[in-house]
């Protein structure tokens, strides 16, 4: 397999680290009073354990170290291996106008 | 408080034994040179800053400076695209004690700057076989039509993170590649390729 990176171009998989699944999001636990949301360890105990297995397309954080060391989302099909899209991460870098920008910044 | 200066080594000061390695029969394939005598700092743009980072570089060596995977080459200094909004400014003169002091107000509030020139070394590549011989550890494609000169990589040899550049062809027409390495790895990579170069006779050298 290999991962075209926006900013080296096509390279092989050694020179890049696994994170797993990109679609977490962290949740608010803050509630409206300025409290902790009453349901907030259950919420963060998903985020943080719960993944799904999936057989077919998903987006998954990687990382590569072996070259530019930039955190990628890459849309991968986990039965074959194709892949969709690769964008450099949110917060990854110094690059504006990335569209997950204002989340990395917020 | 006693005054006293570092002196740097070179982390291949003993592992390179100028002279002819490998095969001996007929000319070099392979010539080899560790480059001791440079400065290295690392520039990063903070975020939202590269179009200003890239306006100071023009005007502090006149040239563009890196937006991708690119050598540019300027009078005094050669920038080396090392990532998103990032590059290597690399120019001649180990003796510069402090090489970010004098770029430290050019760049203040817009860009952050590491000092690597004791933390990379420096190993220039050419010949007529060069090309094999890095076949043999880099898994880019470095045909004239990917890799022309001014290409740059930052790529892994040997599980470590080298930055590699195509330079101005050598005296002889052949490619010329430069790799900068980490220093611990330096002893390392070095054995690699003179392995790797030894079966078309390698010529080993440094240049102070």
């Amino acid at each position: 397999m290999r991962i075209s990176c926006p900013y080296c171009g096509e390279r092989e998989l050694g020179e890049f680290s696994y994170l797993g699944d990109a679609s977490p999001k962290r949740p608010a636990v803050i509630a409206a009073d300025g409290g902790v949301a009453p349901d907030a360890e259950d919420v963060f105990y998903d985020y943080v354990y719960l993944r799904d297995n999936v057989a077919g397309e998903m987006s998954e954080h990687w990382y590569h170290g072996g070259g530019c060391r930039s955190w990628l989302v890459v849309r991968r099909n986990t039965v074959s291996h194709e892949i969709k899209s690769v964008e450099i991460a949110a917060g990854a870098g110094a690059r504006t106008g990335h569209p997950n920008q204002e989340r990395a910044n917020g | 408080m006693a005054e006293f200066a570092w002196k740097s080594r070179s982390p291949l000061a003993h592992a390179v034994e100028p002279g002819r390695a490998g095969a001996r029969a007929g000319a070099a394939g392979v010539t080899l040179t560790e480059i001791r005598d440079f400065a290295l700092v690392q520039v990063m743009a903070r975020r939202g800053t590269w179009a200003e980072t890239a306006r100071v570089a023009q005007q502090l060596w006149g040239i563009d400076a890196p937006g991708g995977p690119k050598a540019v080459f300027g009078q005094d200094v050669t920038l080396v695209g090392s990532g998103p909004d990032q590059f290597f400014v690399l120019s001649k003169g180990s003796s510069v004690q402090d090489p970010v002091e004098p770029l430290k107000q050019a760049f203040a509030g817009i860009a952050s700057m590491t000092d690597q020139s004791d933390g990379r070394c420096m190993i220039s590549l050419s010949g007529p076989r060069v090309r094999d011989t890095l076949a043999k550890f880099c898994s880019l494609d470095l045909h004239d039509s990917v890799f022309p000169v001014g290409a740059a990589a930052a790529t892994s040899v040997d599980h470590s993170a080298v930055t590699l550049w195509r330079a101005p062809n050598a005296d002889g027409g052949s490619p010329l590649y430069n790799l900068l390495v980490f220093t611990s790895f330096a002893d390392s990579i070095w054995h690699l390729i003179t392995e790797s170069a030894a079966e078309y006779g390698a010529e080993l050298g440094y240049a102070a």
